[in-house]
């Protein structure tokens, strides 16, 4: 039987101490266990950020790639063996910035992977900037008046493209994270889970406490998640109350099910067939 | 001298010459003669002006001729713009419909008789009935291969293309028309019409790539069609990624995870590629890119060719890194070129270029057939192979730099890679010790990398002067240099196509004291500085061609003699 201990790293931990991507890579663990995955049945492919250096600190197969392009490295894995189990761990900057298109194209694909989204709100790996997520109006240093955009809304937009499992998390509710991080895995497609991350240096708007007084749970507010209509409103949703939990999830044809060579098994394991001209 | 006749037929885009042209050339092919067909068409869908041009031989013919025997214009704005190249005797035919008078053109109309056979979308057929009967093609050979060329589309579209067929044909038994261009069809085709995309495509599939991703660009888009209606066939999936980042780091994650796996682009979406060539590089994940090569910078002549990426491709991304850059000549070198670039990229774990160009990609070459391709080998290992697999260290250290290759899931091995720089098991590490080993190991590949390369191919070694080039232009420098041996001069031929690493031993032989020029299709003569900065041998100057289109023969030839370069 698979234990968290067997998920423990002792690759040293790059993260500021009271950071929230240590809830995350504690959920993470703890789903995976829950899933009775072992660690060399898991890989997990992440970009460039803070948050995209969790593959290291846990055990797995990592692919920590280019800053914004891990879910083509996730496409390309899975289009060559689509029997791995993939999570990919992301910043927002990241995922929504930087690597915007491909997560559009992700879900149009309806890519079979997990997608955990450490939402910090910031560029924590370099040192404050504001992010897609940002507040419109937060002031950083390269924006001493405040940002100018406003903020990307990571759920709506997952949402009106179509994505089959949308959820939020917060690394302050471990239990509930890895509940929804275990959910999105065996969600067959695509997953995203947008998690609310404090990040104790560089934003200090929304901090643990900030969020601790305004999340809920959809689920003990006996939310739908096969109404698409409630999902959006609640996506919508931000202020003085933050809903948590499963917003919407729909099943359906996921990326390889939707091509024809894929059906006769993973690529890697399909026999060479000779060459003739 | 056999028989040499080149057939130009121009019109606008979307008049359909590209069939004309396939036609023309799979009947010259049918009756057992060599043929080149080269596309030239601006990127437009419509108007404009775009030719076939095609040259038909009794011999092997591998570049385009300027000298035109039988020019075909569907509009006048084909005439003038071709008329300066026709030969002394040439013969121009013209639709009426150009409003060319008799000293110009021999003329008729291709629009009536098309409306006659059916619509006037036919007149490209008519074209083509005209070109075979004035080159004196048997009219059973050329319905059977009208009936070829048009069945997939159904027995009435094949009536109507043989009706329109037979008029133009028939148009040119008329007296005016006495003098036809040659004759003697011995109707045993030999060999077989391939285009240049199509050949890189079947180097892929035989070297077992499995997965494809691109993202559209001319001239590099025919070779992923090609890949894709191969997909069925073998295993092999071809995905159209939402860009060039996108495609490359997929092609990234399918290595990575297991299989061979591809793309193709061209310049412009090489330089969206960059980065991830770099993370193929660091994290020595094989990877074959073909860079079809079009005239940049920014989208530059997007439907024409050039040889300018040499200097980008061997340099593209930051900081350096080991890699192979090929340039193969010709559908038959690019078939075994990519099932090289396979191998090797897989065997030394680093990426593998391939520059194609236009001119390459979109002809039709007479090529014989293929050697059967050799069993593909796997360079990588799983957990028996190991004595502790959870010991595994992915980039651990070896003697010649290449680290036993595990894949992730396919075992107990733990398979880490990162983009940033590591320690031996592929974590994170900022250490002096650690960046300089990971340093050194990725370079110590080179020797070996080297070694693997083939020396360039050498035509009259021992002439007086050497014409060096590289590429697809191999065919017109070869051309040039039998014409100007012919006049007596002594010149040979020097053509690479294994270019990185340069095998510098075999070249500082080869080229030792001897005098040399360069030719290729860009500015400041590429090769030629890359040889110097390899070998400290300097060329004597370089014949380059910068406007698009491919070399003829005849501008090598005088570039030589105008410069006495021998
Ligand atoms: C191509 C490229 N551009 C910029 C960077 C610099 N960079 C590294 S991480 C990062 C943003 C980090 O923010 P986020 O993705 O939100 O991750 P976090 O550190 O907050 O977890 C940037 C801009 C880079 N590594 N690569
Ligand atoms: S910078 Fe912010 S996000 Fe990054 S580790 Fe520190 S606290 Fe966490
Ligand atoms: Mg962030």
């Amino acid at each position: 039987m698979v234990t968290v201990e067997d998920y423990r790293s002792d690759f040293e931990n790059e993260w500021c101490p009271g950071c929230g991507n240590f809830g995350i890579l504690e959920a993470m663990k703890a789903a995976l266990v829950d899933l009775g995955l072992e660690p060399h049945q898991v890989l997990i492919v992440s970009g460039i950020g803070q948050a995209a250096k969790t593959p290291h600190f846990l055990k797995c197969n990592a692919f920590h790639g280019l800053h914004g392009r891990a879910l083509p490295v996730a496409t390309g894995a899975k289009l060559a063996n689509h029997a791995l189990t993939v999570l990919v761990n992301a910043g927002d900057g990241d995922c929504y910035g930087e690597g915007g298109n491909h997560f559009m194209a992700a879900i149009r694909r309806n890519l079979d992977i997990t997608l955990i989204v450490h939402d910090n709100r910031i560029y924590g790996l370099t040192k404050g900037q504001a992010s897609p997520t940002s507040d419109l109006g937060m002031p950083t240093r390269i924006q001493p008046e405040g940002t100018v955009s406003e903020g990307f809304n990571p759920l709506a937009a997952a949402l009106a493209l179509g994505a089959g499992f949308v959820a939020r998390g917060f690394s302050g509710d471990k239990a509930q994270l890895a509940m929804l991080i275990a959910a999105g895995v065996r969600h067959k497609g695509f997953a995203l889970i947008d998690v609310l991350q404090p990040c104790v240096s560089f934003n200090h708007i929304h901090t643990h406490g900030w969020y601790k007084q305004r999340v809920f749970d959809l689920a003990a507010e006996g939310h739908d998640a096969g109404d698409w209509n409630a999902a959006m409103a609640h996506g919508r949703q931000w202020g003085d109350r933050i809903p948590l939990g499963i917003f919407y999830q729909e099943q359906k044809p996921t990326f390889i099910d939707r091509i024809g060579m894929l059906q006769k098994g993973p690529l890697i394991d399909q026999a060479a067939v000779a060459f003739e001209l | 001298m056999g028989l040499d006749r080149t057939i130009v037929i121009g019109g606008e885009a979307g008049q359909g010459i590209q069939t004309v042209g396939q036609l023309l050339a799979a009947a010259c092919h049918g009756a057992g003669f060599e043929v080149l067909a080269v596309n030239d068409f601006e990127s437009r869908i419509r108007g404009g002006h775009s030719s076939i041009s095609l040259r038909v031989a009794d011999r092997p013919v591998a570049a385009p001729c300027r000298r035109i025997d039988l020019l075909v214009a569907l509009d006048a704005r084909s005439e003038a713009v071709h008329r300066p190249d026709l030969a002394e005797g040439g013969m121009v035919l013209a639709d009426s419909a150009a409003g060319l008078d008799e000293s110009r053109a021999l003329s008729f109309s291709f629009d009536q008789m098309a409306r006659d056979a059916g619509g006037k979308i036919l007149a490209n057929t008519v074209a083509a009935g005209a070109c075979l009967g004035l080159l004196g093609a048997p009219e059973d050979h050329c319905r059977k291969i009208v009936r070829q060329q048009f069945e997939a589309k159904g027995d009435e579209v094949v009536t109507r293309n043989l009706a329109a067929f037979a008029a133009g044909y028939a148009a040119t038994r008329e007296e005016r028309f006495k003098g036809r261009i040659q004759a003697g069809w011995d109707l045993a085709p030999r060999r077989r019409l391939m285009e240049g995309n199509l050949s890189v495509a079947l180097g892929a599939v035989a070297a077992d790539c499995r997965v494809g991703a691109f993202y559209p660009m001319s001239p590099a888009t025919g070779i992923m069609a090609h890949l894709a209606s191969l997909s069925g066939r073998y295993p092999l999936v071809v995905e159209q990624a939402e860009d060039e980042i996108a495609a490359a780091n997929m092609v990234v994650g399918a290595s990575f995870a297991g299989v061979r796996a591809m793309t193709a682009t061209s310049g412009g979406g090489f330089c969206l590629m960059t980065e991830a060539l770099g993370v193929a590089a660091i994290t020595e994940t094989p990877i074959v890119v073909v860079n079809a090569m079009r005239p940049g910078p920014a989208t530059g002549l997007p439907t024409r060719t050039a040889q300018a990426d040499l200097n980008f491709v061997i340099h593209a991304g930051q900081d350096e890194f080991p890699r192979f850059v090929f340039a193969p000549a010709n559908p038959a070198q690019a078939f075994e070129t990519m099932i090289r670039a396979f191998d090797l990229s897989e065997r030394f774990q680093v990426p593998a270029i391939v520059l194609v160009d236009q001119f390459f990609n979109d002809s039709l070459f007479t090529v014989a057939d293929f050697p059967k391709p050799p069993e593909v080998v796997r360079y990588v290992i799983g957990d028996a192979d190991m004595v502790d697999p959870a010991a595994y260290r992915r980039f651990a250290v070896t003697a010649d730099g290449v680290s036993p290759r595990a894949l992730p899931c396919r075992g107990k091995a733990l398979v880490v890679a990162a983009s940033d720089d590591h320690r031996e098991d592929g974590h994170l590490s900022e250490t002096i010790e650690d960046r300089r080993k990971m340093v050194a190991k990725r370079f110590a590949k080179l020797p070996d990398m080297e070694a693997a390369m083939r020396p360039p191919e050498v035509l009259h070694p021992d002439a007086d002067l050497l014409l060096v080039t590289w590429g697809s232009s191999r065919g017109a420098v070869r051309e040039a240099v039998e014409s100007l041996r012919g006049e007596g001069r002594s010149v040979g031929a020097v053509h690479f196509c294994d270019l990185w690493p340069l095998p510098a031993v075999h070249v500082a032989e080869l080229l030792g004291s001897r005098p040399f020029v360069t030719v290729e299709q860009n500015f400041s003569g590429q090769l030629g500085r890359l040889l110097r900065a390899q070998t400290g041998l300097a060329p004597g100057g370089s014949i380059t061609r910068t406007d698009g289109r491919p070399f003829f023969a005849e501008e090598i030839v005088a570039g030589i003699e105008k410069n006495e370069m021998t």
